[in-house]
């Protein structure tokens, strides 16, 4: 999850990917909240289905990319369902209606009633965020904060850099941990792993505060290389997607 | 064009930080004197107004790509100048063309290999036109090719005039061709002399290389002799062999294999090296020899034993490594915890003798971190955990990178003398000339394969192998010749 998923050219030509990535967000945001207000079991699954399907109509992601990027997110939102339908409070409950005896646990049909709308919630929030990935250049959303949402330029673009740096860490964790193993110590994630990871962390990050300082990073005025503009493209999706989520929560 | 040279830890690195006023501005010490960059004294100035004039490359490649994408990591220097949208579109693809790298505009930076990285984040430098071009070991981590073709680029930014260069290099038979003016320091961080190269090689030549500085002369000319070490006399069955590995094979992504059917065998004692442009597979395959990774296909024997199956305990006595950031070997906080790491006493006692005939005595050195000491020190105290429990195979990755004659010296010296008889010694280098003090046997990989050995005739290559090998020759990237021949 750490690693940025590559966005294909496809998904960057496409329309929610020349959306801006902040309509994206305040969409996602929306539905969230939205999502949070109903406790029934269809919204959620409609706007999960109307998530996915934009996201390969109009995100034009290949199917094989959204279904690695939420497989093992749904066994999450599953695994989430599964411990609210055993370990339910209302399964202890003699007044509620018992559904089925699986050994030694009850379940009743108020458990599954909160498990199922749980797993459906997840399912939606899971659904968006990973459409939001799948058709968002993260160089991009970082442009879109700055340009758009007139985030510091110093903040945001740091941020990006040492995003950047997250797979070197990864590697550096792979080469630490085999250090460990051809000097004859076990244990493959040994805290004092932490320490070597952390001095690596630090040396990174020196040295790249360093190469942005020489490149006159935050140093004055900036221009932008790549320009994001407003356009009927942003209103277009804004707009439906909020029609959808109150046509979702009318239902 | 003016070259700065000195040993290891003769501040070279701060000098040419000082010039792009990173020192003192963002590193902490004390700071005397005067450096003035035109009318522009570095210590005080903006940094904006120092950055406008003054560019800097550094040694690693992949930590100074700010951004994931070339042509933005090029336009990042030139957005923080404020220049205006038409001039940035018009100079990225003219920045990137310069330095070859035309049509690889929205290639992402990790995606590209050491050399092209480095030329990547040169052309970012030079884009905003600095009138001073500040270079910080900048081949240290490349292979000859890349080199090369970064020196290539450098000798046409001096034939056109158009910016002052300031180069740290150890790479002598590259970069002293191309000085106008050498500046040497001495251990200290004084200067020992500054002055023409010709001048220079006349009148402190002796001084300059009893100081640890590599000169020209090392490189061309000069015959390396060949390593003293006996040639190895094929005795007894193969299957006494150090380590045997079988049509080995590995892949990190599926349908990519980087290391392909590879046959190789060494015998106790024999010492090796492994040479090949940087992302031939060298890396990888030591990784599998040493256990560290496990095989898609085929199979590695180390003394008999499938290294990547046995217990770290056993894998220890096997095989020993120097990584080649050896940072990333350290796991203890102090220098003599390092040394004594999981070892019985006697070979406790072995490795406190090898730190003392390295110069790094555990009185001195012992309570200190290991992660403090120089590039040096630590590549020493790398060697030393490696073989401290004198293993059967002996393991080095690029282990003269960055490194001055003295600790290069060193290190020969260690693989010559203190290496026990059985040890068979494998190391993966760009430095021919290493390879030729150190190594009997010279073994060539290029894109995963085999593709060249002169090890004992038919014992590492059957004739099948051969074949193989004489076909895939053909398509292979160019080899990397020798300095002597460069």
């Amino acid at each position: 999850m750490l690693i940025p998923p590559d966005i294909g050219a496809g998904q960057e030509a496409s329309v929610l990917g020349r959306t801006s990535p902040l309509v994206k967000l305040g969409l996602a945001l929306a539905w969230l909240i939205g999502l949070a207000t109903t406790l029934h079991v269809l919204p959620p699954v409609l706007l999960a289905i109307a998530a996915l399907v934009a996201g390969l109509s109009l995100g034009q992601v290949p199917p094989r990319s959204l279904g690695g990027a939420l497989a093992p997110l749904v066994v999450a939102a599953a695994s989430i369902a599964i411990a609210n339908l055993l370990f339910s409070g209302s399964n202890t409950d003699p007044t509620a209606t018992q559904l089925a005896r699986l050994g030694p646990f009850r379940i009743t049909r108020e458990a599954a009633d909160v498990a199922l709308a749980l797993g459906a919630r997840v399912l939606a929030i899971v659904s968006v965020g990973v459409v939001f990935a799948q058709t968002t250049d993260p160089t991009r959303l970082v442009d879109a904060l700055v340009q758009q949402a007139r985030l510091p330029a110093r903040f945001a673009y740091g941020a990006l850099a040492a995003y950047q740096a997250v797979p070197r860490l990864g590697e550096d964790l792979t080469t630490l941990r085999q250090a460990r193993r051809i000097r004859g110590l076990g244990g493959a994630w040994h805290p004092r792993l932490l320490v070597g990871l952390l001095v690596r962390a630090i040396r990174h990050a020196d040295q790249l505060a360093l190469a942005m300082d020489a490149r006159a990073f935050d140093s004055g005025p900036r221009s932008t290389y790549r320009p994001i503009t407003w356009g009927w493209r942003d209103v277009a999706i804004g707009l439906g997607g909020l029609a959808l989520l109150v046509a979702a929560l009318s239902r | 064009m003016l070259l700065v040279v000195g040993p290891s830890g003769s501040g070279k690195s701060t000098f040419a930080r000082a010039i792009a006023g990173l020192v003192p501005r963002d590193v902490p010490g004390e700071w005397r004197g005067s450096l003035r960059v035109g009318d522009l004294e570095t210590s005080t100035a903006l940094p904006a107004d120092v950055a406008a004039r003054v560019g800097i490359l550094f040694q690693d490649p992949g930590s100074q790509l700010v951004m994931e994408r070339a042509e933005d990591d090029v336009a990042f220097g030139l957005e923080n100048r404020a220049w205006p949208l038409p001039a940035m579109r018009a100079r990225v693809p003219e920045s990137l063309a310069a330095v070859g790298l035309a049509g690889l505009e929205r290639q992402r930076g990790s995606r590209l290999s050491g050399g092209q990285q480095q030329r990547l984040a040169l052309a970012g430098v030079e884009a905003p036109r600095p009138s001073v071009l500040v270079l910080d070991e900048p081949t240290a981590n490349l292979d000859p090719g890349g080199a090369r073709t970064l020196f290539d680029r450098l000798a046409r930014i001096r034939a056109d005039r158009r910016a002052t260069i300031v180069l740290v290099e150890h790479r002598a038979d590259l970069a002293w061709p191309l000085a106008d003016l050498v500046l040497a320091l001495d251990g200290g961080g004084a200067p020992l002399d500054i002055g023409t190269p010709a001048e220079i090689l006349a009148q402190s030549g002796e001084r300059l290389a009893a100081a640890g500085i590599w000169l020209p002369s090392d490189l061309v000319g000069e015959a390396v002799p060949r390593a003293r070490v006996a040639p190895h006399a094929p005795v007894g069955p193969p299957n006494d062999d150090a380590l045997i590995t079988d049509h080995l094979r590995f892949e990190y992504e599926p349908g990519r294999p980087v290391v392909r059917d590879v046959d190789l065998r060494i015998a106790p004692g024999e010492r090796v090296a492994l040479v090949g442009p940087n992302g031939s597979g060298k890396s990888t395959l030591l990784r599998l020899v040493a256990g560290l990774l496990r095989p898609r296909f085929g199979s590695v024997s180390l003394a008999g034993r499938d290294p990547a199956r046995v217990k770290p305990a056993r894998l220890a006595m096997l095989a020993g490594y120097v990584f080649q950031d050896p940072e990333l070997g350290f796991l203890a906080d102090t220098v003599s915890e390092e040394v004594r790491l999981g070892l019985d006493a006697a070979a406790a006692v072995r490795a406190i003798e090898l730190m003392d005939r390295l110069g790094m005595p555990l009185q001195r050195f012992g309570s200190r971190s290991p992660y403090q000491l120089s590039g040096g020190e630590q590549r020493r105290l790398s060697v030393v955990t490696a073989l401290a429990r004198a293993p059967r195979l002996l393991v080095l990755d690029e282990p003269t990178f960055g490194q001055d004659r003295n600790g290069w010296e060193a290190l020969a010296g260690i693989i010559e003398e203190l290496v026990e008889d059985g040890t068979a010694v494998l190391v993966a280098t760009h430095d021919e000339r290493f390879a030729r003090r150190v190594a009997r046997r010279r073994v060539e990989m290029a894109d995963g394969w085999i593709v060249a050995d002169d090890g004992p005739g038919g014992r590492s290559a059957g004739p099948f192998a051969t074949r193989r090998g004489v076909r895939t020759a053909a398509p292979a990237p160019e080899l990397a010749p020798t300095p002597g021949q460069a």
